[in-house]
């Protein structure tokens, strides 16, 4: 990983290069290992040290991007010469007022652990052979992957703006098989001391041995009450941030917060936020235009407040700029890193104590929110831990099911919240996750089984 | 070149007497242009220049890799003893013993080709092809959008392995596409040509983006969503459901390539993008489809992305039947994932570039034309629903359980095409849906869909693939 300052000075050679009106840059700098396991075997075991420049050039309110993974002076003029060759073309962008000027100041956050990022890989590897042992004496193999990492973003600009933080993260994923029964866990942190493969292991574990001796059976398809663990909302969360809350969902009109700001669109117990200053929940200071982070309410209980937007789309739409630039010329023009859905005053348990009849959900597999998403009507399939609940207990390990949703009902369906959160980590999103409770949801549209 | 391959070799040949058991090293450098328009606006034009070197490392039974984006010699030094110690450490939490299928190491080169070279054209050119074609499809209110997009790829690679091999490979890929977004009142249509995500992308220059003939298709795209805000809901119930082209690849993407995948089958995938319902057991007696339904793996078809001389293990690329008159007959495979089946690579092990692990994916996955004109499927079919151009995708983590929703459909009636629709969803079970192929388009309904987003791994590789898929039809599907 680049250290600050040849972070900076690299970022300062940037701006030096790039003619125009106004210009800002970014630096990624990354070293992580990922080590991916299957039937208790470590198969895949990775290292990378990279390190990405992104250039952007304004002329006239048009914008020219160019990035390269080489910083040689000649390479970084060549890009500089690329993306203003770009930003000369083309109309001026609508409403565009130049880039940021006044960005706020930042919060001191604990975004970097030492130990996450001094991790021996061979420690690693020795944690893995001790939990597939322990998973071999109980007759149960383990799948999944174990991610460390330290970071660092900087950023600047024309104006005078610079940023810098180092960060480092641990995100697990394990499955435990058992005979035909799958379970999950997973956890994401700053800090890889938070994030204990053999807990997770045992929670995987837990869930795969439940209900022993039971072959997985089928229910017919109509509504259920189900609850929805936090990696299930995780995922519905990461479709909605493309099709419901970002700035480009809000202008093209896909997003079901248009016209309806200020509004009460689902439930009143549903208050989701963005929010990178928790400190128990991979915290980062600011986005790639140098913005300061602050908590952002999306829908206050029940209401739509705002979509997350960058520089571009705050002037487009005339919303405030809410510091959600997640690359410098997305065409998202806005993604939420940290969404955070407020918890309730129950348990998990007393949310399935209180169910007469309904499906527990671990997690969720391939999600596609494209079907209709003016009421972000989404279909997916149940994975790695779907139960009966029969009279408050849990009866049936079923089968894995289709599910066919709008999303917009079933936030207005919500009949119970959980106080613990769970932080989860996704493929996608290098800096944050999605924070949530376990959920309660009426009347939710099964419309199918897995079935050879 | 010649002291790149001097210094390559001595790495490899160091990491032998290290102790490695076998090593390999790829080197890429890869350039992306994305020209994109939006209402009459630049919307993104952007390059990106990404290099990096990725070593390979087989010490004992564990399996190390390291990447640098930085293509130093320095790099290449540190990257080298990063993947033997990394391999090193995988063998302590080995449980499993890798085996290599055999290879005849070989030096070789090969290049996509291209006519008009696409870092040739001016950019200017590209945006006023674009504007030129989206512009009049904003000439009604109600299309709120009208997005036009171009983009230029290309990859130099070199690949070294401890056994021999050399070779360099050179891909040039161009891609374009356009959309209209109709809105009116809570409706929401979006219509594109020449297909979702891009458009349609194959290993060629600028000629493909001249024969895509993007501005005399706008208009029609845009009276086509207009349409859709206005057009009936299609109905839910079983149908007879004729597949256009271009979902149909998709289809074929999502319910024969990724389960061929053998990795996934033996679970290796399975904590991410999940596993397989093709066993090894069901190979050559399994009932996948219909006599109809051949499907093929063919690395070697001219001008399509999903081509290429070698894969990233140095084998050759191939041509080989995976379903065949509708029996499974084989995996995508690897060198180390083959010997389970007693088989040798059959060259499908590809990385996103040097600085991700090469895993299996998908070549060009091709259903095999039939014989039956489109209009004979048509004109066979009393009552049916034709859909085409995908709008959403899932599928279950063994890969049966799927359901397709697409831009647009029309209603079969008694042999004709009757009304327009919109919001088609379908669904079914992957080996009961092929079985029910009973007509399969013949070569002139076939086209080879590049798809260069398909992901896979972990971190997530994005592999460019394609799909030759004709027009079919499928008896008593589910729609919802």
């Amino acid at each position: 990983m680049k250290s600050r300052d040849e972070s900076l000075e690299i970022i300062e050679r940037a701006l030096a290069a790039a003619a125009g009106d106004e210009a800002d840059a970014v630096l990624c700098s990354v070293d992580r290992n990922i080590s991916r396991f299957a039937n208790s075997n470590l198969h895949q075991n990775m290292s990378e040290i990279s390190a990405e420049l992104t250039l952007r050039v304004v002329a006239d309110s048009r914008i020219g991007v160019a990035s390269t993974t080489g910083f040689e002076p000649e390479e970084i003029r060549r890009i500089a010469k690329l993306a203003l060759d770009a930003a000369r073309r083309g109309k001026p962008l609508p409403h565009f007022r130049g880039l940021v000027r006044e960005a706020g100041s930042l919060a001191d956050l604990p975004t970097f652990d030492e130990e996450t990022a001094s991790l021996p890989i061979l420690r690693k590897a020795e944690s893995l052979r001790a939990v597939f042992d322990e998973g071999a004496r109980r007759d149960v193999h383990f799948a999944g992957s174990w991610s460390t990492a330290s970071a660092s973003i900087t950023t600047g600009n024309s104006h005078g703006l610079r940023r810098h933080a180092p960060l480092t993260f641990a995100d697990a994923v394990v499955i435990a098989g058992a005979g035909n029964g799958s379970g999950f866990a997973t956890r994401i942190d700053r800090r890889a001391s938070r994030v204990d493969l053999f807990t997770l292991a045992a929670e995987a574990t837990e869930k795969a041995t439940m209900l022993p001796g039971q072959t997985a059976v089928e229910i017919e398809p109509g509504a259920y009450d189900v609850i929805l663990e936090p990696a299930a909302l995780a995922e519905i969360f990461e479709w909605m941030n493309m099709i419901t809350f970002s700035g480009q969902s809000y202008e093209d009109g896909s997003s079901f917060f248009v016209d309806h700001l200020g509004q009460r669109v689902v439930g009143e117990n549903v208050s989701l936020a963005d929010n990178p200053l928790d400190e128990d929940f991979m915290p980062f200071p600011f986005d790639m235009e140098g913005v300061a982070k602050r908590q952002v309410l999306l829908i206050e209980e029940g209401v739509a407040r705002t979509p997350v937007v960058d520089k571009v789309m705050s002037d487009r739409l005339g919303l405030p700029l809410t510091g959600h630039a997640a690359a410098l010329g997305s065409e998202d023009h806005g993604t939420a890193l940290h969404l955070s859905l407020a918890g309730g005053e129950t348990t998990r348990e007393e949310l399935i104590a209180g169910t007469e009849r309904g499906i527990w959900v671990t997690r969720f597999h391939y999600l596609n929110g494209l079907l209709e998403p003016k009421t972000a009507l989404m279909t997916g399939m149940t994975r790695d831990g779907t139960f009966l609940i029969e009279n408050g207990r849990v009866t049936r390990r079923l089968v894995n099911l289709r599910w066919t949703q709008p999303m917009i009902e079933a936030f207005s369906n919500i009949t119970g919240l959980s106080r613990e959160r769970r932080g989860i980590g996704s493929w996608w999103n290098p800096i944050g996750g999605a924070i949530a409770p376990t959920v309660r949801i009426r009347d939710w549209k099964i419309t199918g089984v897995q079935k050879s | 070149m010649s002291r790149t391959r001097d210094l390559l070799e001595a790495t490899l040949a160091r990491l032998l007497r290290e102790g490695a058991r076998y090593a390999d090293i790829r080197s890429t450098v890869t350039e992306h242009q994305i020209v994109k328009v939006r209402n009459g606006a630049i919307e993104t034009l952007a390059s990106t220049r990404d290099k990096g070197i990725g070593i390979r490392v087989l010490s004992g039974n564990g399996w190390g890799f390291a990447a640098e984006s930085e293509d130093s010699e320095q790099a290449l030094h540190r990257s080298a003893l990063r993947a033997l110690e990394i391999a090193r450490a995988s063998h302590v939490a080995s449980t499993d013993s890798v085996m290599l299928s055999p290879i005849d190491p070989c030096v070789s080169s090969w290049s996509s080709s291209y006519r008009i070279d696409p870092w040739s054209v001016p950019i200017q050119k590209k945006i006023d092809l674009l504007l030129e074609t989206t512009e009049p499809m904003r000439s009604d209110e109600r299309i709120h959008q009208a997005t036009g997009e171009i983009s230029s790829y290309r990859q130099e690679k070199v690949f070294a392995s401890s056994e021999g091999s050399w070779i360099e490979q050179s891909t040039t890929e161009m891609g374009g596409g356009i959309e209209a977004i109709a809105i009116s009142g809570g409706e929401y249509q979006r219509r594109t040509y020449p297909n979702p995500f891009g458009g349609d992308f194959q290993a060629r220059g600028w000629e493909l983006i001249e024969e895509l003939a993007l501005p005399e298709n706008g208009l029609r795209i845009r009276d086509e969503a207009l349409a859709l805000l206005d057009a009936p809901k299609a109905p839910a119930g079983t149908f007879d459901l004729i597949v256009g082209s271009s979902q149909l690849a998709l289809q074929v993407h999502e319910s024969c390539g990724h389960p061929v995948e053998l990795d996934r089958a033996l679970g290796l995938e399975i904590s991410l993008a999940g596993g397989s319902f093709l066993q090894p057991p069901m190979l050559g007696n399994f009932r996948y489809g219909s006599d109809l339904v051949t499907i093929v793996a063919d690395a070697t078809i001219p001008a399509s992305i999903g081509s290429f001389g070698f894969d990233d293990e140095g084998v050759p690329a191939q041509r080989f039947p995976l379903i065949e008159g509708g029996i499974f007959v084989d995996y995508l495979t690897g060198r180390d994932t083959a010997p389970v089946l007693g088989r040798r690579s059959n060259g499908t092990v590809r990385g996103e570039s040097a600085m991700r692990i090469p895993i299996i994916r998908m070549t060009n996955i091709n259903l095999e034309p039939g014989t039956t004109s489109v209009d004979e499927i048509i004109a066979g079919t009393r009552r049916g629903i034709l859909v085409d151009t995908n709008k959403s995708w899932s599928i279950d983590d063994l890969r049966l359980n799927f359901q397709f929703g697409c831009e647009i459909a029309w209603e079969i009636e008694n042999g004709r095409i009757g009304r327009m629709l919109k919001n088609p969803i379908y669904t079914g079970m992957t080996p009961s849906f092929w079985r029910s192929c009973d007509a399969v388009g013949d070569r002139a309904s076939w086209h080879v869909w590049g798809l260069p987003n398909c992901g896979k791994g972990d971190p997530m590789q994005t592999m460019r693939v394609a799909h030759g898929a004709p027009v079919a039809r499928f008896r008593n599907v589910e729609m919802a």
